[in-house]
């Protein structure tokens, strides 16, 4: 019965479409099937909508993609998703079309003879793998390197740490996440002892005062912005903005707070000067979570090779932290932060208010910068005196850069120092690798190599003699940047480059490779908030582009570590989540399981019992914590460190011979580099070009108008480029701001290769430039 | 005596439920202080419906509009695809902020904008004051590097399933829930400017239509089209793309 049934079915299937091709509508009385009433139907009325997080910034908004005749057409917020409910900004909604310029990479090419010449994949792998294994044989394990990026999916770097720490045995991994985010790591860590934000975006909804520092959230991170300003028309919530220039979120912000560059740190000391002052530290809370440490002072800058620097810290009390605090009384330090007394009290009676929840919010101000480290912790005192910190709306919270930031550089750990679960110095961290990834103890070297700047340090000097780069473009992004490149191209040196179009760094390439971008393949992004998004393959790649997991295997299968991914192009994916996870397993930090991420809009970890974890380190929402109330389990006392960490100067201020700040950083429409947003034209045509931004006051001094040719100088390099006077922002006086993204305008050439000593992320926002009106 | 002693027990008892009220609600401080309420209605930001009635107290007024100069092609030429943020077509006011009121005070209501010489559209999303976060304005034509990207045509307008039916809704209602913004008023693009606004409740009768996940079933064997029943003789021409996912559409609302 039920079979005729089907093909009843069918057959009525049938009939139809076939009177369908003959129009016979008079077959069926009733229905209406005139010409010009189907000339009407929609076009591309089918389009399918696929959900994928956003690719570009680590706000890790939801997507939903608008399939049509196998390509990406559209693009709508995912009202499913809690990250965005629904908004995007300008380049998620145009980011589709950054898969679609005409130069997008289709196939290899490997450099002959000095010249870039076509290749096939074969080819290319089987030269990267020769050159590789050559270069081992000859010259050690540690000259060869892989450089990815905050933008790698989980899997790519996964597989990258398996196949260089575990495969190859050596600890030249690392990201560009170290110039990004690894103040923020390492302010975790040395703070709580574990890495990533407590709180979650849901903080947004409960918190009543909302402080930026050194963060132009409306450019950097708008719909989370959008999301404050919306809290702001409902519950008339307070922004305060603190920062160096005056840009689109001061302007926004219910109050506009202006400092000195890098003297942040006096001002978070003298907010917690003011809060002990004034009775309004929460003594119950310090006394029963806290400790109080200190570290070494006079810390350097890392500006000579081979730097290095180990924190030594010292158990101290709530009376030697208070008498730390003396030198940074508001009046003090007027003068060097530019800030009144009365608006520093201003802030600190904010922190102070038993009834208000404050969220801190920061991101490339406070981690690129010579004392990230000590900032970040600077910042998180202020919420350990108050006990604001762990519950909804009370939150220090670090945002992120890039999608995977957190997801693959930090969680999976693709830097020197780190493995997949720990640090390779601890012996049963590397156990732990070891065993997962079945390779002897030994293999994995206990010993961390180059950080990133260091890194291109080796290849300047030689000691590193092969450098893969993927998903990323250092040759416009690392500071001081003419030293590294002069490196790169130096004799001796191979270079591989995997990306999706040719930029400055795929021109310093001996083979490129050309990869599959974003939802041309499937991959696993993790945001800011500890949430994991996965995205399905959705369409094919152009030509022969394939994806940066699947090239590392290629060439580790040639060099004989094929044992290491024994999985097949359609299952890897999910095989590699699965082996992954096993990293994380335990209340702290386990991961959902693939079925689900294919399901949701993604899933916060710690995933327990079938729950996320939305705030870390409080019995009532985090099942990790074994102690009633709060618990910082990161550290063995199950307390936080309250850390003494002074003023120190940048490592270049402005002088007589360069008497202006450089401070250099994103704008709203373009990416990083925008080696993809300046290929999709509403993006382009916005910011068509780079600029330098002057202080109004500054122009007429220096007699330069909006749009006049500018030179600046500093003591590494020299640019020409554009006025922009009473634009977009505006530069405190004594201080000029390049956006970075444009390869035309190299202004890295500029920048110093000074870092934090603790976290090795270089300082982009503070050097001495000498500013010029250019006559040509 | 006696009068002294019920003196002091009032004041014990007072005092005994000052210590009492005092004390509870120094206990639900702390509680507060610890369990922060999570309970706040996490409602979406974009709830589809929101903004339906939004401009009704308007409704009335627009009956006596003049008529603009707006036409869908210049629509669609600002959009990099339909439902696409819209860039901004003109200098922009001021260069700084986020939009928020320099862009509302012509936005939020339209009218006619002298600086410019035109009607000012009105926005669907007023409460989204990060104006310049999806809306960015066009500095240049050119491109940074040439691009094979195609827009994807508008939905067809005028699609009603009779004569005389009401027009289904054929594009997405995300942010773009507030009907009278852009079918009403001298900004209106004309084609697609409602004959009455006045009838505040527009989905009464205009229901959303919006690609297949609506009318289309997926998976139709494509060969099918291509033979008559019962006979591979006589075969006809293949049909073109476009013909045939027109036709696929319809049998999809057969199948409904």
């Amino acid at each position: 019965m039920i079979t005729s049934e089907v093909n009843r079915r069918h057959f009525l299937k049938k009939m139809a479409r076939a009177s369908a091709l003959m129009a016979a509508a008079s077959m069926f009385p009733g229905i209406i099937f005139p010409k010009d009433q189907l000339s009407e139907l929609p076009e591309g009325a089918d389009i399918s909508w696929k959900k994928s997080p956003c690719r570009f910034c680590g706000v890790g908004c939801g997507l939903l993609i608008g399939l049509s005749e196998g390509k990406a057409v559209a693009v709508k917020g995912d009202p499913a998703s809690p990250v965005n409910r629904g908004l995007c900004c300008v380049k998620g909604y145009h980011s589709v079309m950054a898969l679609y310029a005409k130069d997008r990479l289709t196939r290899p090419y490997i450099r002959r003879n000095g010249q870039l010449q076509p290749a096939s994949m074969e080819e290319a792998f089987d030269l990267i793998a020769e050159k590789m294994q050559e270069t081992i044989r000859e010259h050690g394990k540690d000259s060869v390197a892989i450089y990815g990026s905050g933008q790698w999916t989980i899997p790519d770097g996964y597989v990258a740490s398996k196949f260089f720490k575990g495969g190859i045995g050596t600890n030249n991994v690392e990201a560009n996440a170290r110039i990004c985010m690894a103040s923020a790591v390492t302010g975790f860590m040395t703070s709580f002892g574990l890495d990533e934000p407590m709180g979650c975006y849901e903080d947004i909804d409960h918190a009543d005062v909302f402080v930026m520092w050194g963060n132009n959230m409306a450019e950097m991170h708008p719909v989370l912005f959008s999301r404050i300003l919306d809290q702001r028309l409902k519950r008339g919530v307070k922004i305060i903005d603190l920062a160096t220039r005056t840009t689109r979120t001061s302007t926004a912000a219910d109050r506009s707070i202006l400092f000195k560059p890098q003297t942040d740190l006096a001002i978070a000391n003298a907010i917690c000067y003011e809060i002990i002052k004034n009775g309004w530290m929460n003594r119950r809370f310090v006394d029963q979570h806290t400790v109080f440490k200190s570290g070494k002072t006079n810390i350097g800058y890392g500006l000579e090779d081979h730097f290095s620097f180990q924190d030594e810290p010292k158990d101290r009390t709530f009376a030697d932290f208070k008498k730390f605090l003396e030198d940074y009384q508001p009046e003090k330090i007027e003068a060097l932060t530019g800030v009144s007394a009365k608006d520093l009290k201003y802030l600190a009676s904010l922190y102070g208010d038993p009834n208000q929840k404050v969220m801190s919010l920061w991101c490339m101000g406070m981690n690129q910068h010579t004392r990230g480290t000590w900032i970040n912790n600077l910042v998180y005192n202020i919420h350990l005196l108050t006990g604001k910190i762990s519950t909804p709306g009370n939150s220090p919270f670090s945002l992120t850069g890039q999608p995977s930031a957190c997801g693959t550089v930090r969680e999976v750990g693709t830097l020197t120092h780190k493995l997949p679960h720990g640090v390779v110095t601890n012996e049963e961290d590397r156990r732990m690798a070891a065993e997962i990834w079945n390779v002897p103890l030994e293999k994995i070297p206990a010993k961390p190599t180059y950080h990133t700047v260091e890194m291109f340090r080796a290849l300047d000097r030689g000691d590193i003699k092969f450098l893969w780069i993927q998903v990323t473009n250092p040759m416009v992004t690392i500071p001081k940047l003419k030293r590294y490149r002069d490196g790169a191209k130096k004799e001796g040196r191979f270079i591989v480059v995997s990306d999706v179009y040719p930029t400055p760094t795929t021109d310093i390439a001996d083979v490129i490779l050309p990869a599959a971008m974003w939802i041309e393949r499937e991959g696993m992004f993790g945001n800011s908030e500890r949430r994991t998004q996965h995205f399905a393959q959705l369409l094919q790649p152009p030509g022969e582009a394939v994806s940066d997991t699947w090239q590392l295997i290629e060439v580790a299968k040639r060099m004989g570590h094929g044992g290491l991914f024994p999985w097949s192009k359609e299952n890897h994916i999910e095989e590699i989540w699965k082996e992954y996870t096993r990293f994380h397993e335990g209340k702290k930090h386990a991961m959902a399981p693939y079925e689900l991420l294919q399901e949701r809009p993604g899933v916060q970890w710690p995933f327990v019992n079938g729950q996320e974890t939305k705030w870390r380190f409080h019995s009532q929402y985090d099942p990790a914590c074994t102690k009633e109330g709060y618990d910082f389990y990161g550290k063995p006392e199950g307390k936080a460190w309250i850390w003494m960490r002074p003023y120190e100067p940048p490592a270049e201020s402005p002088d007589t011979e360069y008497p202006f700040w450089l401070n250099t950083g994103r704008v709203l429409e373009h990416w990083h580099t925008g080696s993809m947003t300046r290929r999709i034209p509403v993006l382009h045509q916005a910011v068509p070009h780079s600029y330098v931004e002057l202080h109004p006051e500054d122009a007429r001094m220096l007699n330069i108008r909006n749009g006049d040719q500018v030179r600046l100088i500093s003591r590494r390099g020299e640019i020409v480029m554009p006025a922009s006077v009473n634009e977009r922002g505006q530069p405190t006086r004594g201080q000029v701001f390049v956006p970075f993204f444009d390869e035309g305008y190299l202004i890295n050439e500029l920048t110093l290769d000074s870092f934090c000593p603790i976290s090795k992320e270089p300082d982009y926002k503070k050097c001495a430039v000498r500013v010029e009106r250019y006559q040509s | 005596m006696r009068s002294r002693l019920l003196i002091i027990g009032m004041c014990i008892l007072l005092m005994i439920g000052a210590i009492y009220i005092v004390g509870t609600s120094l206990a639900e401080d702390n509680r507060e202080a610890v369990a922060a309420s999570v309970d706040t209605d996490p409602t979406p930001s974009l709830p589809i419906e929101q903004g339906v009635f939004r401009r009704s107290g308007e409704a009335l007024a627009y009956l006596e509009m003049p008529e603009g100069n707006n036409s869908l092609n210049s629509y669609y030429d600002n959009r990099a695809y339909p439902g696409a943020p819209p860039s901004i077509p003109h200098p922009l006011v001021t260069e700084k902020g986020i939009g928020g009121k320099d862009c509302l005070q012509c936005h939020q209501q339209g009218g006619f904008v002298k600086k410019f010489e035109a009607f000012a559209p009105v926005t669907p999303h007023p409460e989204l004051l990060n104006c310049k976060q999806c809306h960015v304005p066009q500095k240049t034509s050119q491109f940074f590097r040439a691009t094979n990207w195609e827009k994807t045509a508008p939905p067809a307008i005028h699609q009603a399933a009779m004569p005389g039916a009401p027009p289904v809704i054929p594009h997405d209602l995300y942010m773009r829930n507030n009907c009278l913004s852009c079918h009403a008023g001298p900004a209106a693009p004309k084609e697609i400017r409602v004959s009455h606004p006045e009838r505040i409740n527009c989905r009464q009768c205009h229901l959303p239509k919006s690609g297949a996940d609506v009318f289309l079933k997926p998976r139709v064997e494509e060969e099918v089209f291509f033979r008559p029943i019962g006979s591979n003789e006589h075969q006809s021409a293949p049909l073109e793309p476009d013909q045939l996912s027109r036709i696929r559409n319809w049998i999809g609302l057969l199948d409904q």
